[in-house]
This record gives C-alpha cells, sequence and structure tokens, in this order.
C-alpha cells in the first residue's frame, strides 16, 4: 500500500513538473473543460554561518576534539551469583569503586574541528497547482523543491574513519554510514514514512498540499494531504497542536514573522470546517499520525549528538497506521472571542528510550580490558570469540574512536547539555539490559565518581562507543480554551485602543516524556501550558506606515519550548574533568518565555524593518533583526541575523533553553524570484 | 424647448450666490431632486450650459471628441489639478460622451426606487447613526438625495458603498512607477454585504440576526503568488464610529487571526498607494471622519457611463499615457452638471499621512466621482478619479435581476508627490471561480465569513 501511494506521489509529481514546466510560471486558462491556475517563485537562501564554534552536535564540532581528557578506569563488578553472602557488596557496592590508576591514560579525540562558512546554501522552487471541476470543487496542489548548492561539512565521511574496529554499523545506513545526508527522512523499517516526498542527499520534493476540497453553503471539506494551524499565539504553540514540524530545512530559523510556515509537516486527512453560527466556526480534522522530523546527523542544524543512533519506531512500532483527531470551536462577539478544542494525538516529539544496538562487534583487543572482557566473554560466557553477541543486546555499539564517545568526561558533558542524566542514563543502560551485566557493567546508584571509572573502563576496553536510542511516541488528550478581547478608548488615536489581547491555555494529562535516564518507560506528567498574546498596530508617526507590535509570553510546567523535560536542566559541564555537578539538578516553576517582535514597513511598502526577540527568562535570548526590499512584484531581497545566546543572564548554559542553539548565530540572504 | 437665456455667468453665480449663502440647493433651474422625482431626468434642473460639453466650451470641444494636451485648457476649470496635469504633460486623454440625464441610468434601479420612495425618512440620532424616523436602521436608497450638508453625502456614501445589497467584484491592480514601468500586478476580489438598508435581497429592509451591522466586506488576493490566499473580512458595525472588527488570513500563519483594525492608512499591498481608507472615498466609519464641509460647486468632468468594455471578453480597459503608454486607463467622461465638493478631516486619526481630502460628489445620484487627499502640510497627495457605468452597450448587457448590472468599473489613483500610479479595474471573472456581480444568493458563505476565509485562503 505504502509503496503503491509512494509510486503515485511519484507519478504526480512528474505529471505536475510537466505541467509546470510547460506552463513555467504563472498561468491561468482552461483544459478540458478544467479550468486550472498555476503561480510559483524560485528562491536561494544563503545562510552565513559567523559563529566560531561549530556545531556540538557533529563530530567536527564535538568540543572534546582534539581536548586531552584522563580516563582511570575502575574495578568491575564480578560474577557473584555463586556467592549469595557477598553479593550485595559486590555486585551494588564494590564495583568501581577502586579507581585502577596503573591503566589511567590519557585519550584525545582525533577528530578536527571543522567551521563552516555557509550553514544552509540552497536554491528552493514551489510551485502550486489549482485545479477547479466546479464552483464548489476543487484540487489543490502545491510542490516544493529544494536543492542543497553547497556541501556543509563536506570532506566527513563516516567510511573514512573505519578501522580495526570497523565502521559505525547500527542505524539506517543513509543516515549514518556516509557522508551527511541533508534531506532524507528514514524510519527503521520504512524509506518513505513520508509518502508525499521524494528525497536524496542533497535534494527534496515534496508536497506540502494535495487535496481535493469540496464547498457547499457554510461547510468546507478538505480531503488530502495538508496542514493546519489552530490558535493566535504565533511560534508559542499552545493551541498549535495539531501538525509536526520538520526541521531538516532551516531548522526554525527562517524570519519568525514567517511562523512555522515552512515547518509544518503535511498529512494525510480530513478536514471539515463549518460557520455552526454566524459567530461561531467549528473545525474538525481526522490526520494520519505524523511526527516531527528532526535533522540528520552531521547536517548543520542537527541537534542530536551524533554518537547517537537513533531508532526511529515509527514504522516498526506500528505509530504509521495511527491517526489523530481533534475538533475546535472558535466564537467571536465584537470585542470579545473565545475557543475552545480537544484533540486526541500522538505526540510528535516522540520520546527516545536506550534500545539494543543489534551490533555484533567484539571490542578491540588492542588494550588490556578489551583483551580481559573478550577472554571473559568467550570463556565464561561462551560468548564466541568475545563480547561481540552481548553487546549486540545492549544499548553501545563499539565504534571507531572518532565517531562515538571515547570518554567520561565527554559523556557527562553531553548529557548535561541535552538534559539527561548522567548516572541515572548510565544505571538504565545496565539494569535494563542484563546484557550489560553479563560482561560487568553494573549500575551506580547516584555515585559520580563510580559512574566516571565505569564509563571510563568501557570507554578505554571498547576505544568508542556509540549510544543506540529508541525513538517512541505516545497518545495524548490535548484540552484547550482561548479568550480575547479588544481594547476600545475614546481617546483618538491612543496607543491603548485596539490592542488585541489572547490568553490560550492548554491541559494534557499524563503526558509522555523522554525520561532522564533513557529508561524503557517514558516519564508521565500532567502538563499545562500557558500563552498570552498582545498585538497592537500603531502609527507613530504620519509620515510612516503603521509598525506591527506583538508581545508574547508563554509559560509551561512540565518542559521546555522543544518538549524537553524541566528535570534534565541544571547540570553543569566542563569541557574538561567533571564533577557531579555536571549530574541534572532539575529547575522548579516551569518554564517561562517571553517574545517581542515589530514590523516597521516603510510608505509604499517596499521596505521592511523588523526584530524579533525571544528570551528564555532563565537566560538566553534570540534576536532576529531583518530586513526586507521588494522593489517589484517579481522581486523580494531579505536579510536577516539570528543572534542566539544562551548565557546571557545565567552562567550555566544548560538553565537556559536557547543554549541548545547557541552555535547558530548567521546570517542568511533570500532572493527571490516570482512568477 | 430647453431655456436657453441663461448665459454661462448665470450658473456661476447661482453657485457663488448660494455658497455665499450657505445653503445648498441642487439644481439651477429648479430644484434637482424635485425635477427627477417627477420627470425621471434631469434637463430643467439645468441650463443648456450644463448639460452639453459643446455647449460649455462653446463648441471648442463637441461631445466626442478626445480631450487631450491641445485642448484642455477649454476644460480646466472642470477637472482636478492632477488630472488636468496628466492630460497635459503625461498624455493622458479623455473621450467624451453625452451627458447622461435618465435618472434610472444613473445607479442600481432598486436603489435609485427606494431612494424614491424613502425620501424625507432619514435622520441622525444622539450618536450620529443614520436612522428611521422611529430610530431603527436605514432602511434603503439614499437617505438625502437631496442633501444640505457635506455630512448628508457623505453618510450616504458610507451607508451605501457599491448601491447594490451585495456586490462581488472581481479585481486587478496594477501599480506603474514614474518611469512608467508596472511594478507590481495583483488580481483579487472584493465582496460586500448590508444587513440592513436592503432594497433587493429577502429580507427586506433587514436581515435581522445582523441588524446590528452595517455590512460585511472581505478582500482576497489571487495573484501574485506571494500573496495568494492573503485575505482580510471586516465586520462593520451599524454605530458609525465603532472600528469594524477585522480578521485576517495570512498564508504563512495558515489560520485566522483576528487584527487590529483602527489603522487604516497603510497600504494593503507592497507598491499600491491605496488605504482601506480610501475603499469608495468613505472606507471608513462615518464618525471618525468630522469637520465636513461643502465647499464648492459646479460643473465637471467624470465618468459616469459608457465606462464598460463588453468588447474583451474580462471587460478590461486598455491603457494610454505616460512614459511607456500603460499609465492611464482608457476613459470616458461626460459633463456632469453640478459637483459637490465637500472637505472632511480624519479627526479620530490624529497621525494620519493625510490632513483632510476633498471628495467631489454628483449631484444627481451623489456618487463619489472624484478625491484628492492632503498631506500633513495641505500639499495635494494623492488623487482618485474613478469611472461607472451601466453594463449596458447595444445588444451587450449584463443583468443584475430584471435591470442592467451598474456598477464602477475601473480607478485611477494617482500618488502626486512621487508620480506612481496605481490602476484598478473591476473584471468579468477570475480563474472561472469568482465571478463580478451584485445580489448573488451566496455571497455570505462563499465570501464573509471565517469559514470562508480559510478557504479563500488557500491550502
Amino acid at each position: 500500500m505504502r509503496a503503491n501511494m509512494h509510486r503515485a506521489c511519484v507519478c504526480f509529481f512528474g505529471v505536475a513538473t510537466v505541467m509546470s514546466g510547460a506552463a513555467w510560471g504563472q498561468a491561468k486558462g482552461s483544459l478540458f473543460g478544467i479550468d486550472y491556475a498555476t503561480s510559483g517563485y524560485l528562491r536561494t537562501d544563503i545562510a552565513i554561518n559567523t559563529n566560531d564554534d561549530p556545531n556540538p552536535y557533529n563530530q567536527f564540532g564535538d568540543p572534546f576534539n582534539q581536548v586531552t581528557v584522563t580516563r582511570t578506569p575502575g574495578n568491575p563488578g564480578l560474577p557473584v551469583d555463586g556467592l549469595p553472602i557477598l553479593a550485595p557488596i559486590l555486585r551494588e557496592g564494590l564495583p568501581f569503586s577502586v579507581p585502577l590508576g596503573v591503566l589511567t591514560d590519557e585519550i584525545q579525540r582525533p577528530q578536527k574541528t571543522v567551521t563552516n562558512l555557509f550553514n544552509y546554501n540552497v536554491l528552493r522552487w514551489e510551485q502550486q497547482l489549482e485545479l477547479r471541476f466546479s464552483s464548489a470543487l476543487r484540487f489543490v496542489g502545491q510542490l516544493r523543491g529544494i536543492y542543497n548548492l553547497r556541501e556543509y561539512d563536506d570532506d566527513f565521511d563516516a567510511r573514512d574513519f573505519r578501522n580495526d574496529q570497523g565502521m559505525i554499523e547500527g542505524g539506517v545506513p543513509e543516515l549514518y554510514h556516509g557522508k551527511p545526508n541533508h534531506y532524507d527522512y528514514r524510519v527503521d523499517g520504512d524509506d518513505h514514512p513520508q509518502m508525499f516526498e521524494i528525497t536524496g542527499r542533497d535534494y527534496f520534493v515534496d508536497f506540502p498540499a494535495l487535496l481535493l476540497e469540496y464547498s457547499k453553503g457554510p461547510v468546507t471539506v478538505r480531503a488530502g494531504n495538508q496542514r493546519i494551524a489552530w490558535g493566535q499565539a504565533l511560534f508559542f504553540r499552545v493551541m498549535d497542536k495539531v501538525d509536526a514540524l520538520d526541521l531538516r530545512r532551516h531548522l526554525i530559523l527562517d524570519r519568525a514573522l514567517e511562523e512555522y510556515s515552512d515547518e509544518r509537516v503535511p498529512s494525510l486527512g480530513l478536514r471539515v470546517t463549518s460557520q455552526v453560527a454566524s459567530t461561531v466556526v467549528a473545525d474538525a480534522f481526522v490526520k494520519k499520525f505524523q511526527p516531527s522530523v528532526l535533522p540528520n546527523p552531521n547536517t548543520p542544524y542537527n541537534v542530536i549528538p551524533t554518537q547517537f543512533t537513533v531508532h526511529d519506531m515509527y514504522a516498526e512500532g506500528g505509530y504509521d497506521d495511527e491517526v489523530n483527531y481533534g475538533l475546535r470551536l472558535k466564537g467571536d462577539y465584537g470585542y470579545w472571542g473565545w475557543q475552545a478544542m480537544a484533540i486526541r494525538r500522538f505526540n510528535d516529539a516522540g520520546v527516545f528510550r536506550w534500545t539494543e544496538t543489534g551490533v555484533d562487534k567484539d571490542l578491540p583487543n588492542d588494550n588490556l580490558l578489551g583483551t580481559i572482557l573478550n577472554t571473559y566473554c568467550a570463556t565464561v560466557l561462551n560468548a564466541g570469540t568475545g563480547c561481540g553477541p552481548l553487546l549486540a543486546q545492549t544499548a553501545f555499539e563499539v565504534a571507531p574512536t572518532p565517531v562515538s564517545v571515547v570518554s567520561a568526561d565527554e559523556w557527562f558533558w553531553y548529557a548535561a547539555d541535552v538534559r539527561l542524566g548522567g548516572i541515572s542514563a548510565l544505571n538504565a543502560a545496565i539494569d535494563e539490559f542484563p546484557a550489560a551485566q553479563q560482561i560487568l557493567a553494573r549500575s551506580v546508584g547516584d555515585d559520580f565518581e563510580r559512574a566516571h571509572r565505569e564509563l571510563s573502563a568501557f570507554f578505554q576496553a571498547s576505544g568508542g562507543l556509540r549510544g543506540h536510542i529508541a525513538r517512541d511516541y505516545y497518545q495524548e488528550d490535548v484540552f484547550g480554551l482561548g479568550a480575547s478581547y479588544v481594547t476600545e478608548t475614546d481617546e483618538p488615536g491612543s496607543f491603548f485602543n485596539q490592542i488585541i489581547f489572547n490568553l490560550e491555555v492548554a491541559y494534557t494529562p499524563d503526558r509522555a516524556f523522554t525520561p532522564l535516564n533513557l529508561s524503557q518507560r517514558p516519564l508521565r506528567s500532567d502538563e499545562t501550558e500557558i500563552a498570552f498574546v498582545a498585538e497592537k498596530y500603531h502609527r507613530f508617526t504620519s509620515g510612516f506606515p503603521a509598525t506591527y507590535l506583538v508581545f508574547q509570553a508563554m509559560h509551561k510546567t512540565e518542559s521546555d519550548l522543544f518538549g524537553r523535560h524541566l528535570s534534565g536542566y541544571g547540570g553543569e559541564a566542563v569541557k574538561g574533568r567533571n564533577t557531579e555537578k555536571a549530574i541534572a539538578s532539575g529547575v522548579d516553576g516551569g518554564a517561562t518565555y517571553v517574545a517581542f517582535a515589530f514590523l516597521q514597513p516603510w510608505p509604499a511598502y517596499i521596505w521592511e524593518l523588523s526584530a524579533a526577540v525571544l528570551a528564555d527568562v532563565r537566560g538566553g535570548v534570540l534576536v532576529q533583526p531583518g530586513l526586507k526590499w521588494k522593489p517589484s512584484g517579481a522581486f523580494t531581497v531579505e536579510g536577516f541575523y539570528n543572534y542566539i545566546d544562551g548565557t546571557t543572564w545565567n552562567d550555566n548554559p544548560n538553565d537556559s533553553t536557547l543554549s541548545t542553539a547557541d552555535f547558530m548565530n548567521e546570517f542568511t540572504m533570500r532572493f527571490t524570484y516570482q512568477f | 424647448m430647453h431655456i436657453r437665456r441663461f448665459d454661462r455667468g448665470y450658473t456661476r453665480r447661482k453657485f457663488l450666490a448660494d455658497a455665499s449663502r450657505g445653503v445648498l440647493a441642487t439644481g439651477v433651474l429648479a430644484p434637482l431632486w424635485d425635477v427627477l422625482a417627477a420627470e425621471g431626468e434631469m434637463t430643467s434642473a439645468y441650463p443648456d450650459e450644463l448639460l452639453s460639453l459643446d455647449a460649455y466650451t462653446q463648441g471648442r470641444i463637441k461631445t466626442g471628441d478626445e480631450i487631450h494636451a491641445g485642448n484642455v485648457e477649454f476644460v480646466k476649470d472642470l477637472l482636478e489639478p492632477i488630472r488636468y496635469e496628466q492630460i497635459l504633460n503625461q498624455g493622458r486623454r479623455l473621450k467624451t460622451t453625452r451627458t447622461t440625464t435618465d435618472l434610472m441610468r444613473l445607479s442600481p434601479w432598486e436603489y435609485i426606487e427606494a431612494t424614491l420612495s424613502n425620501r424625507g425618512k432619514a435622520r441622525f440620532d444622539e450618536r450620529g447613526n443614520v436612522v428611521t424616523a422611529d430610530g431603527q436602521p436605514w432602511i434603503g436608497g439614499n437617505p438625502f438625495p437631496d442633501p444640505k450638508t457635506g455630512l448628508e453625502l457623505f453618510a450616504a456614501q458610507t451607508l451605501s458603498w457599491g448601491r447594490h445589497d451585495s456586490s462581488f467584484y472581481a479585481f486587478e491592480v496594477q501599480d506603474v512607477d514614474v518611469s512608467g514601468k508596472v511594478n507590481f500586478d495583483y488580481a483579487g476580489g472584493w465582496a460586500e454585504l448590508h444587513p440592513v438598508a436592503r432594497v433587493s435581497l429577502s429580507p427586506k429592509p433587514y436581515w435581522e440576526k445582523h441588524k446590528d451591522k452595517l455590512r460585511f466586506q472581505s478582500v482576497f488576493f489571487l495573484e501574485p503568488h506571494q500573496y495568494r490566499g492573503t485575505s482580510f473580512l471586516n465586520i462593520w458595525p451599524y454605530d458609525h464610529k465603532t472600528f469594524p472588527q477585522l480578521y485576517g488570513y495570512i498564508p504563512e500563519f495558515r489560520r485566522i487571526r483576528q487584527h487590529p483594525t483602527d489603522q487604516r492608512f497603510e497600504p494593503l499591498l507592497p507598491g499600491t498607494t491605496m488605504y482601506l481608507s480610501d475603499a469608495w472615498a468613505a472606507g471608513d466609519p462615518l464618525n471618525t471622519w468630522g469637520n465636513y464641509r461643502i465647499v464648492g460647486r459646479g460643473p465637471f468632468l467624470a465618468a459616469i457611463s459608457d465606462g464598460w468594455n463588453p468588447d474583451e471578453a474580462d471587460w478590461r480597459h486598455g491603457t494610454h499615457g505616460g512614459p511607456k503608454g500603460d499609465s492611464f486607463w482608457d476613459t470616458t467622461v461626460e459633463l456632469v452638471p453640478e459637483a459637490i465638493v465637500v472637505e472632511a478631516e480624519p479627526t479620530m486619526f490624529p497621525r494620519a499621512p493625510i490632513s483632510k481630502k476633498r471628495v467631489w460628489f454628483d449631484a444627481r445620484n451623489q456618487v463619489v466621482i472624484g478625491m484628492v487627499t492632503y498631506d500633513r502640510r495641505g500639499q495635494p497627495f494623492r488623487s482618485f478619479d474613478g469611472a461607472y457605468s451601466l453594463y449596458e452597450r447595444g445588444d451587450k448587457k449584463v443583468m443584475d435581476g430584471a435591470h442592467p448590472y451598474w456598477s464602477w468599473t475601473h480607478v485611477i489613483a494617482s500618488d502626486i508627490q512621487s508620480g506612481g500610479i496605481t490602476r484598478l479595474q473591476q473584471v468579468r471573472q477570475l480563474e472561472n471561480s469568482h465571478f463580478s456581480g451584485a445580489n448573488q444568493d451566496d455571497l455570505y458563505d462563499r465570501y464573509l465569513t471565517q469559514s470562508a476565509l480559510l478557504r479563500l485562503g488557500g491550502a
């Protein structure tokens, strides 16, 4: 079925391309009694990196590249099943409590650090085709094509790092076994989880809209691939819960005032909208569940450290057969308005957990610990030639040093950075995987030093490990309420006249989050999200058009802007010998963000100056000034700068949501030709 | 036999004398609306010199001739300064036709009938709203066909823009810069519907559940691609001092959001020189402007008839003039016997870019036939001249119920200070889906609800 759909998609792509190519640009008319209209644009997007530090989540940006760190392993756990009296001590107290100083070594990730000039350099084509069969029935197709004009990290190729440990073996080969793959979206067990797109390493073609629309009286029905947005708040997605986000292209770094225009994930569905009363609109949908798409490893905006291999369970977990559905009512009564919604959906962010690698690769025998453990696995556990069969049942894959985690300090730095628990994640990877215990790994409670020694021992023995994590999706119910109010004053031209206030609240009981320890059991808690919006359109002088101003604030009780649970915040890690400060302490009081944006057009709207600021009250800002020039209907030139600082008024970057994007300072230029 | 004893100076003296006494009584030889009501046409209200361009120019320009740089001096007093300048120096030309005397060809049929039957029933209440004698919203037609004040003229214009209970205009807009190059090209639709003062659509005169509203109005754009789907819905309360509610669909946001509505002097789209406030010269609630005053009366040249172009399938108009021959619509004008010039100031908009507007109304039907706005320094800023027509020529006609369709056909908005020109025209249809016309049954559901906005907003 899926293959057939994909073939149909490819077929349509061909037809649409031929039609659009023939029309090449804006055209309209009638063909065989069907009216058609097509239009589109070409655009180049160039984002120039202005950051000294490269993306830390990519191989060429790992902060531990060529940084010397010391590894002192500890004594491993012992197989003490036959000694029940000593078992509690040997199994739980003793392992890794004694540093084996004689085995201490120093290690550098033998990986260069590369700073790219261009983060994003693409040619983009969009074409829309509308076919009208009758006044009530029409077809809408949108084609979006992107070609990557320049390589990023162009001399990175995972295959170059093959050594005695082999190469990276786990995961989807197109994503992990070669050069950076910008646009392929792959999940385990399905090469086409998004049926309406065709992608390659450097190109991307999809159909953001491919639907039939039927309207009769106050009712409109849309069936097909489509996107839906709800809520008055921009950027803060409190009521905007229908679509996932596709972050493969320019993450969320496009102009803030475009919101998620290019990021919303379309999906197959049915939407019915009806004006049920003169003041009330009902909007209902049923859509195939599509998760958010994260940037691929070693691509410019990747946010998952590449030492992880992600197994997206969208297909193998059966989530690709699931649907989301919901209803929203919106009423407007002059100065007042309200909205209410209820959605049953699979949370598109997903929940990550440790998973077995399936990679049967022994520990290297070029070091003492590796040799001992391989011998132990082979002789005592009868595991073959070494520990490979057992490692395959753990969450860790033996991988070449440059493309894996090689030190405990690197482990703790990344754990703190991605808002996970460095020790608890280690414990869960051992406790929930018996094979790990068989090769003498032991959970260490909350003892940081023992965890450090245990990690050092296994990194030394393996030469480097890659962690395998699975991404699952959990169903949830989201209930939302909103109210709006428009101020009216008698004073002409008052700033306080016509301010539109909106308050939106969403409540999700028993929401599933990624647990800090990457356990098989998700972290569950009820979450409330609140957004407040104040918008104003004000003319400050008679010489310039009115300025659009918007202030927004959002509060989330359990997670941050990106959906990470707040209990993972607060770890203070350094690019050297870490201490227990690196362990997440969590933050209380929820996450609060404020945003302010303005848009100031020049007379006749030929020029537009805009700026947007997003601040995390715990520290960290994103500032985006921009200028747009539209000299004619066909041409548009835009330039905007993204300045992101995760430590604006906080010392610890891991207290701020925005530190995750701290490396993304860049200047973007766009040149659009519309036809 | 029409009276010829009144020379050219008589009408001038008459208009000046009335002005000095501070009275407005339309008609020169007889009260205009008494004549129109009795005879259905206005010949006996005006002397010859106001009924024929030949007579007015003493034969220098004959009906059917073209006004151009070589002869514009003879009609300089009949033009606003910017049109005179455009004809003299920018190659603009105007074709001429005979003056329309038949009242029923000057507005929609039902509107004129209601104007005649409801004459004298309108008044302003204490809030400044136009109401009937018993304080109810207006019941249809022009409430002040025999206006005495500038406010009455603007009240009628604001109450009913298109003079139909509902209208849909498929339109195209071209923005021409000072070099004559068309820089911006837009196409879209404009819908308006009145829930009160209805004269054609049932229920009449009120759509009871929306009796507290003056109009529903939406505008959306189909071209260019970048703005396809951009659409706005205005819901006007009947109260003449309250701003409408504004809902908009911006394609980037993919949803309908409420927008502030008190800023009405902003270009709707890049490159255009027209504001929301400029719509029909009365784009804002009546009492958000003030100091309405009559500042002049006299004959005028305006495009009142013969402005429909059935020779083009979609009614598009030819262009001429300007550096590239593409700056002005081909326009046919006639001598309007009496225009009433009214000025008003944007009293509720202290930072508006304009200080006042001067609007010419045709005394026969009180339609707006010209407007000049002035900047904050009092200098002429922009000028608007539009064209109306009965959509009937020979055996070709577009029907609105039992009678030919009457509407505007094109508008020229000139930015006097920059030299830019925005051309706007009504076309028959866009994309075989959106058809110009009046009093369509399904206009509300198709264009004037939030649900409709979502549909217009694209996918």
